[in-house]
Protein backbone atom coordinates (compact mmCIF):
# COMPACT_ATOMS: atom_id res chain seq x y z
CA UNK A 1 0.00 0.00 0.00
CA UNK A 2 1.42 3.21 -1.24
CA UNK A 3 1.41 6.31 1.60
CA UNK A 4 0.63 9.41 -0.06
CA UNK A 5 -0.69 12.43 1.09
CA UNK A 6 -3.03 14.47 -1.02
CA UNK A 7 -1.93 18.25 -0.88
CA UNK A 8 -5.93 19.09 -0.39
CA UNK A 9 -6.45 16.94 3.12
CA UNK A 10 -5.41 19.10 5.80
CA UNK A 11 -7.95 21.77 3.86
CA UNK A 12 -10.14 19.16 3.80
CA UNK A 13 -10.12 17.68 6.86
CA UNK A 14 -10.59 21.53 8.73
CA UNK A 15 -13.72 21.98 6.46
CA UNK A 16 -15.08 18.45 7.33
CA UNK A 17 -14.04 19.28 11.46
CA UNK A 18 -15.79 22.30 12.07
CA UNK A 19 -19.03 21.00 9.47
CA UNK A 20 -18.00 23.43 6.41
CA UNK A 21 -18.73 20.40 4.03
CA UNK A 22 -19.46 20.82 1.44
CA UNK A 23 -21.73 23.70 1.01
CA UNK A 24 -18.98 25.68 2.75
CA UNK A 25 -16.50 25.22 0.49
CA UNK A 26 -15.31 25.80 -2.89
CA UNK A 27 -16.01 24.20 -6.53
CA UNK A 28 -12.32 23.51 -6.83
CA UNK A 29 -12.20 21.71 -3.60
CA UNK A 30 -15.36 20.10 -4.20
CA UNK A 31 -14.18 18.59 -7.74
CA UNK A 32 -11.01 17.64 -6.33
CA UNK A 33 -12.38 15.17 -4.04
CA UNK A 34 -14.92 13.60 -6.78
CA UNK A 35 -11.42 12.88 -8.60
CA UNK A 36 -8.90 12.17 -5.08
CA UNK A 37 -10.05 8.35 -4.02
CA UNK A 38 -7.87 9.80 -0.79
CA UNK A 39 -10.02 12.53 -0.08
CA UNK A 40 -13.15 10.97 -0.82
CA UNK A 41 -12.05 8.38 1.75
CA UNK A 42 -11.93 11.10 4.21
CA UNK A 43 -14.98 12.31 2.83
CA UNK A 44 -16.84 9.21 3.83
CA UNK A 45 -15.03 7.94 6.66
CA UNK A 46 -15.26 11.51 8.25
CA UNK A 47 -18.78 11.89 7.93
CA UNK A 48 -19.74 8.38 8.97
CA UNK A 49 -17.98 8.71 12.38
CA UNK A 50 -19.07 12.30 13.30
CA UNK A 51 -22.90 10.94 12.50
CA UNK A 52 -21.89 7.76 14.68
CA UNK A 53 -20.66 10.07 17.37
CA UNK A 54 -23.59 12.46 17.53
CA UNK A 55 -26.40 9.44 17.45
CA UNK A 56 -23.79 7.66 20.14
CA UNK A 57 -24.02 10.83 22.24
CA UNK A 58 -27.65 11.30 21.82
CA UNK A 59 -28.90 7.99 22.75
CA UNK A 60 -25.72 8.00 26.00
CA UNK A 61 -27.23 7.06 29.40
CA UNK A 62 -24.60 7.64 31.85
CA UNK A 63 -24.00 7.22 35.30
CA UNK A 64 -24.30 9.45 38.41
CA UNK A 65 -21.81 11.91 38.77
CA UNK A 66 -22.47 12.32 42.61
CA UNK A 67 -21.74 8.68 42.96
CA UNK A 68 -18.26 8.63 40.80
CA UNK A 69 -17.39 11.87 43.20
CA UNK A 70 -17.76 10.41 46.50
CA UNK A 71 -16.31 7.30 45.45
CA UNK A 72 -13.29 9.12 44.29
CA UNK A 73 -13.15 10.38 47.35
CA UNK A 74 -13.09 7.20 49.30
CA UNK A 75 -10.55 5.69 46.81
CA UNK A 76 -7.89 9.31 47.87
CA UNK A 77 -8.86 8.62 51.80
CA UNK A 78 -7.49 4.60 51.31
CA UNK A 79 -4.79 6.10 49.38
CA UNK A 80 -3.78 8.04 51.98
CA UNK A 81 -4.36 5.81 54.61
CA UNK A 82 -2.24 3.35 52.93
CA UNK A 83 0.66 5.96 51.98
CA UNK A 84 0.58 6.82 56.09
CA UNK A 85 0.49 3.30 57.25
CA UNK A 86 3.13 1.76 54.76
CA UNK A 87 6.25 3.27 56.62
CA UNK A 88 4.95 2.30 59.92
CA UNK A 89 4.27 -1.68 58.68
CA UNK A 90 7.72 -1.84 56.60
CA UNK A 91 9.67 -0.84 60.37
CA UNK A 92 7.82 -3.17 62.22
CA UNK A 93 8.56 -5.93 59.76
CA UNK A 94 12.00 -5.04 60.11
CA UNK A 95 12.17 -5.17 63.67
CA UNK A 96 10.48 -8.40 63.98
CA UNK A 97 13.27 -9.69 61.63
CA UNK A 98 15.67 -8.10 63.97
CA UNK A 99 14.45 -9.66 67.28
CA UNK A 100 14.00 -12.74 65.56
CA UNK A 101 17.60 -12.78 64.70
CA UNK A 102 18.85 -11.93 68.23
CA UNK A 103 16.50 -14.82 69.08
CA UNK A 104 18.30 -17.23 67.57
CA UNK A 105 21.72 -15.75 68.17
CA UNK A 106 20.82 -16.62 71.70
CA UNK A 107 19.66 -19.60 71.43
CA UNK A 108 22.57 -20.43 69.57
CA UNK A 109 24.80 -19.23 72.47
CA UNK A 110 23.12 -21.13 74.95
CA UNK A 111 22.96 -24.44 73.22
CA UNK A 112 26.28 -24.82 74.13
CA UNK A 113 25.21 -25.04 77.77
CA UNK A 114 23.24 -28.26 77.29
CA UNK A 115 20.30 -28.70 80.19
CA UNK A 116 22.47 -25.91 82.35
CA UNK A 117 21.27 -23.55 80.13
CA UNK A 118 20.22 -20.94 82.10
CA UNK A 119 23.04 -21.36 84.72
CA UNK A 120 24.09 -17.58 84.49
CA UNK A 121 20.91 -16.29 85.37
CA UNK A 122 21.51 -17.27 88.87
CA UNK A 123 24.71 -14.91 89.03
CA UNK A 124 22.88 -11.94 87.79
CA UNK A 125 19.98 -11.75 90.65
CA UNK A 126 20.63 -12.15 94.56
CA UNK A 127 20.70 -15.81 95.90
CA UNK A 128 17.86 -15.00 97.84
CA UNK A 129 15.31 -14.44 94.63
CA UNK A 130 16.94 -17.39 92.83
CA UNK A 131 16.15 -19.99 95.39
CA UNK A 132 12.67 -19.13 94.32
CA UNK A 133 13.25 -19.28 90.44
CA UNK A 134 13.03 -22.86 88.63
CA UNK A 135 16.39 -22.32 87.16
CA UNK A 136 19.55 -23.45 87.79
CA UNK A 137 23.00 -21.39 88.72
CA UNK A 138 25.52 -20.90 87.75
CA UNK A 139 28.12 -18.11 86.26
CA UNK A 140 26.89 -14.53 84.82
CA UNK A 141 28.16 -15.03 81.06
CA UNK A 142 28.36 -10.72 81.07
CA UNK A 143 29.32 -10.90 77.45
CA UNK A 144 26.35 -12.56 76.51
CA UNK A 145 24.23 -10.39 78.11
CA UNK A 146 25.68 -6.82 77.12
CA UNK A 147 25.46 -8.73 73.61
CA UNK A 148 21.40 -9.12 74.10
CA UNK A 149 20.69 -5.29 75.51
CA UNK A 150 23.26 -4.55 72.27
CA UNK A 151 20.71 -6.20 70.62
CA UNK A 152 17.67 -5.28 71.93
CA UNK A 153 18.64 -1.88 71.94
CA UNK A 154 20.17 -2.43 68.11
CA UNK A 155 16.95 -3.23 67.08
CA UNK A 156 14.81 -0.86 68.26
CA UNK A 157 17.19 2.15 67.18
CA UNK A 158 16.33 0.62 63.73
CA UNK A 159 13.28 0.27 63.28
CA UNK A 160 13.00 4.06 64.41
CA UNK A 161 15.22 5.20 62.20
CA UNK A 162 13.91 2.71 59.30
CA UNK A 163 10.17 4.22 60.20
CA UNK A 164 12.07 7.95 59.73
CA UNK A 165 13.60 7.41 57.20
CA UNK A 166 10.42 5.82 55.17
CA UNK A 167 8.63 8.41 56.54
CA UNK A 168 10.88 11.47 55.20
CA UNK A 169 10.83 10.08 52.15
CA UNK B 1 6.66 3.35 17.48
CA UNK B 2 5.63 2.95 20.84
CA UNK B 3 7.41 5.70 22.88
CA UNK B 4 6.93 4.61 26.13
CA UNK B 5 7.65 1.41 28.38
CA UNK B 6 4.95 -0.98 27.71
CA UNK B 7 4.65 -2.87 31.48
CA UNK B 8 0.63 -2.91 31.71
CA UNK B 9 -0.01 0.80 33.64
CA UNK B 10 2.59 2.74 32.73
CA UNK B 11 0.84 5.48 31.38
CA UNK B 12 -2.11 5.28 33.76
CA UNK B 13 -1.80 8.44 36.54
CA UNK B 14 -0.70 6.91 39.98
CA UNK B 15 -3.57 7.05 42.74
CA UNK B 16 -0.96 7.55 45.21
CA UNK B 17 1.21 10.47 42.77
CA UNK B 18 -1.40 13.55 43.95
CA UNK B 19 -2.57 12.64 46.95
CA UNK B 20 -2.94 16.29 48.56
CA UNK B 21 -2.22 17.07 52.39
CA UNK B 22 -5.65 16.92 53.48
CA UNK B 23 -6.51 13.68 51.97
CA UNK B 24 -10.55 14.07 51.31
CA UNK B 25 -9.86 17.37 49.46
CA UNK B 26 -10.27 16.70 45.64
CA UNK B 27 -8.90 19.26 43.10
CA UNK B 28 -12.26 19.45 41.88
CA UNK B 29 -14.90 20.55 43.42
CA UNK B 30 -18.43 18.94 43.12
CA UNK B 31 -20.10 20.73 40.97
CA UNK B 32 -17.28 21.71 38.45
CA UNK B 33 -17.21 17.52 38.23
CA UNK B 34 -20.67 17.63 37.69
CA UNK B 35 -20.97 19.67 34.60
CA UNK B 36 -17.31 18.36 33.21
CA UNK B 37 -18.90 14.71 33.18
CA UNK B 38 -21.95 15.72 31.81
CA UNK B 39 -20.64 17.22 29.28
CA UNK B 40 -17.57 14.96 28.77
CA UNK B 41 -19.03 11.56 29.65
CA UNK B 42 -21.58 10.64 26.43
CA UNK B 43 -18.15 11.02 24.02
CA UNK B 44 -16.19 8.80 26.35
CA UNK B 45 -19.02 6.69 26.37
CA UNK B 46 -19.04 6.11 22.58
CA UNK B 47 -15.21 6.19 22.43
CA UNK B 48 -15.33 3.36 24.27
CA UNK B 49 -18.20 1.52 22.91
CA UNK B 50 -17.28 1.70 19.68
CA UNK B 51 -13.59 0.23 19.70
CA UNK B 52 -14.80 -2.06 22.56
CA UNK B 53 -17.57 -3.10 20.68
CA UNK B 54 -18.71 -3.87 24.52
CA UNK B 55 -21.18 -1.41 26.05
CA UNK B 56 -21.20 -3.50 29.49
CA UNK B 57 -17.04 -3.44 29.45
CA UNK B 58 -17.23 0.22 28.32
CA UNK B 59 -19.42 1.16 30.85
CA UNK B 60 -16.83 0.00 33.48
CA UNK B 61 -14.09 1.81 31.75
CA UNK B 62 -15.91 4.95 31.77
CA UNK B 63 -16.24 4.88 35.56
CA UNK B 64 -12.68 3.51 36.15
CA UNK B 65 -11.64 6.83 33.85
CA UNK B 66 -12.96 9.32 35.49
CA UNK B 67 -12.37 7.72 39.53
CA UNK B 68 -8.36 7.72 38.31
CA UNK B 69 -8.95 11.21 36.39
CA UNK B 70 -10.01 12.39 40.15
CA UNK B 71 -8.12 10.93 42.25
CA UNK B 72 -4.73 11.63 39.96
CA UNK B 73 -3.06 15.01 39.77
CA UNK B 74 -3.96 16.77 36.41
CA UNK B 75 -1.96 18.65 34.20
CA UNK B 76 -2.43 22.16 33.79
CA UNK B 77 -4.89 23.86 31.49
CA UNK B 78 -8.98 23.56 30.73
CA UNK B 79 -11.53 21.42 29.57
CA UNK B 80 -10.19 20.26 26.40
CA UNK B 81 -6.21 19.72 28.54
CA UNK B 82 -8.85 17.86 30.64
CA UNK B 83 -10.94 15.76 28.22
CA UNK B 84 -7.96 14.38 26.66
CA UNK B 85 -6.14 13.48 29.95
CA UNK B 86 -9.33 11.55 30.41
CA UNK B 87 -9.11 10.05 26.80
CA UNK B 88 -5.85 8.95 27.91
CA UNK B 89 -6.49 7.02 30.60
CA UNK B 90 -9.67 5.39 29.05
CA UNK B 91 -7.21 4.42 26.17
CA UNK B 92 -4.74 2.99 28.32
CA UNK B 93 -7.50 1.17 30.78
CA UNK B 94 -8.71 0.11 27.58
CA UNK B 95 -5.15 -1.70 26.35
CA UNK B 96 -4.69 -3.08 29.84
CA UNK B 97 -7.78 -5.01 29.60
CA UNK B 98 -7.29 -6.68 26.66
CA UNK B 99 -3.72 -7.27 28.33
CA UNK B 100 -4.92 -8.88 30.83
CA UNK B 101 -7.09 -11.80 30.42
CA UNK B 102 -5.53 -13.81 27.53
CA UNK B 103 -1.94 -12.61 28.16
CA UNK B 104 -2.40 -11.30 24.55
CA UNK B 105 -1.48 -8.42 22.42
CA UNK B 106 -4.08 -5.86 21.36
CA UNK B 107 -3.97 -6.56 17.85
CA UNK B 108 -4.75 -10.50 18.62
CA UNK B 109 -7.84 -10.20 20.04
CA UNK B 110 -10.07 -11.90 17.55
CA UNK B 111 -12.56 -9.46 15.36
CA UNK B 112 -15.48 -11.68 16.74
CA UNK B 113 -15.27 -10.52 19.93
CA UNK B 114 -15.22 -7.37 18.73
CA UNK B 115 -18.48 -7.21 17.23
CA UNK B 116 -20.62 -4.21 18.45
CA UNK B 117 -23.82 -5.47 21.20
CA UNK B 118 -25.04 -2.20 22.02
CA UNK B 119 -28.83 -2.25 23.13
CA UNK B 120 -28.90 0.51 21.21
CA UNK B 121 -31.48 1.40 18.32
CA UNK B 122 -29.57 1.21 14.79
CA UNK B 123 -29.71 4.11 12.97
CA UNK B 124 -28.43 3.99 9.17
CA UNK B 125 -24.81 5.03 9.77
CA UNK B 126 -24.45 2.67 12.80
CA UNK B 127 -25.89 -0.31 10.70
CA UNK B 128 -23.14 0.53 8.26
CA UNK B 129 -20.43 1.33 10.48
CA UNK B 130 -20.64 -1.65 13.30
CA UNK B 131 -19.76 -4.21 10.58
CA UNK B 132 -16.84 -2.49 9.23
CA UNK B 133 -15.80 -1.37 12.44
CA UNK B 134 -15.72 -5.42 13.27
CA UNK B 135 -13.42 -5.87 10.86
CA UNK B 136 -10.92 -3.57 11.86
CA UNK B 137 -8.36 -4.03 14.73
CA UNK B 138 -8.86 -2.45 18.10
CA UNK B 139 -6.14 -0.19 17.36
CA UNK B 140 -7.49 0.75 13.97
CA UNK B 141 -11.04 1.78 15.63
CA UNK B 142 -8.86 3.74 17.86
CA UNK B 143 -7.10 5.74 16.14
CA UNK B 144 -9.89 6.26 13.34
CA UNK B 145 -12.17 7.21 16.50
CA UNK B 146 -9.92 9.74 18.07
CA UNK B 147 -8.94 11.40 14.35
CA UNK B 148 -12.59 11.36 12.39
CA UNK B 149 -15.46 11.16 15.63
CA UNK B 150 -12.91 13.44 18.00
CA UNK B 151 -11.66 15.31 15.51
CA UNK B 152 -7.92 15.24 17.71
CA UNK B 153 -4.75 15.65 15.60
CA UNK B 154 -1.79 13.74 15.26
CA UNK B 155 -0.23 14.97 17.90
CA UNK B 156 -3.71 15.07 20.14
CA UNK B 157 -3.76 11.26 19.39
CA UNK B 158 -0.08 10.97 20.02
CA UNK B 159 -0.42 12.04 23.93
CA UNK B 160 -3.55 9.99 24.21
CA UNK B 161 -2.27 6.26 22.88
CA UNK B 162 1.52 6.99 23.46
CA UNK B 163 2.41 6.25 19.67
CA UNK B 164 4.54 8.30 17.71
CA UNK B 165 2.97 11.15 15.57
CA UNK B 166 4.96 9.69 12.38
CA UNK B 167 3.44 6.25 12.93
CA UNK B 168 -0.23 7.26 13.46
CA UNK B 169 -0.17 9.47 10.11
CA UNK B 170 0.65 5.93 8.53
CA UNK B 171 -1.61 3.92 10.75
CA UNK B 172 -4.39 6.29 9.67
CA UNK B 173 -4.04 6.27 6.14
CA UNK B 174 -3.84 2.26 6.35
CA UNK B 175 -7.21 1.98 8.35
CA UNK B 176 -8.63 4.68 6.66
CA UNK B 177 -8.45 2.97 3.36
CA UNK B 178 -9.56 -0.07 5.04
CA UNK B 179 -12.96 1.37 6.53
CA UNK B 180 -13.24 3.66 3.74
CA UNK B 181 -13.36 0.07 1.69
CA UNK B 182 -15.42 -1.78 4.03
CA UNK B 183 -18.12 1.05 4.21
CA UNK B 184 -18.61 1.41 0.45
CA UNK B 185 -18.87 -1.97 0.14
CA UNK B 186 -21.71 -2.25 2.46
CA UNK B 187 -23.46 0.54 1.51
CA UNK B 188 -22.94 -1.03 -1.88
CA UNK B 189 -24.58 -4.25 -0.45
CA UNK B 190 -27.55 -2.16 1.14
CA UNK B 191 -28.19 -0.57 -2.19
CA UNK B 192 -28.74 -4.06 -3.58
CA UNK B 193 -30.92 -5.62 -0.68
CA UNK B 194 -32.97 -2.09 -1.17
Amino acid sequence: MTFRTCSYENELAQALKHGHWPEGCGPELRAHVDACGSCSDLVLVTQTFQHARSESERTAVCGSPGLLWWRAQLRRRNAATERVSRPITIAQIFALFVYVFVGVVFVASQYRHGLHWASWWSELVPPRVVHFLPIGSGQVDWNLLLLISGCGVLALLSGLVVYLASEKS
Amino acid sequence: MRKHDTTGEYAIPNVDAGVASRPDELPMDSDAFAGFYQRSAPALRAYLVRVSGNPALADDLMQESYLRFLCASRPEGGEVTYRRYLFRIATNLLRDHWRRPRAACLEDVPEQFLAARDGLARIDSQAILDPAMARLRPRERQLLWLAHAEGYSHREISDITGLSAAGIRLLLFRARRKIARLLRKQIDADRRRA
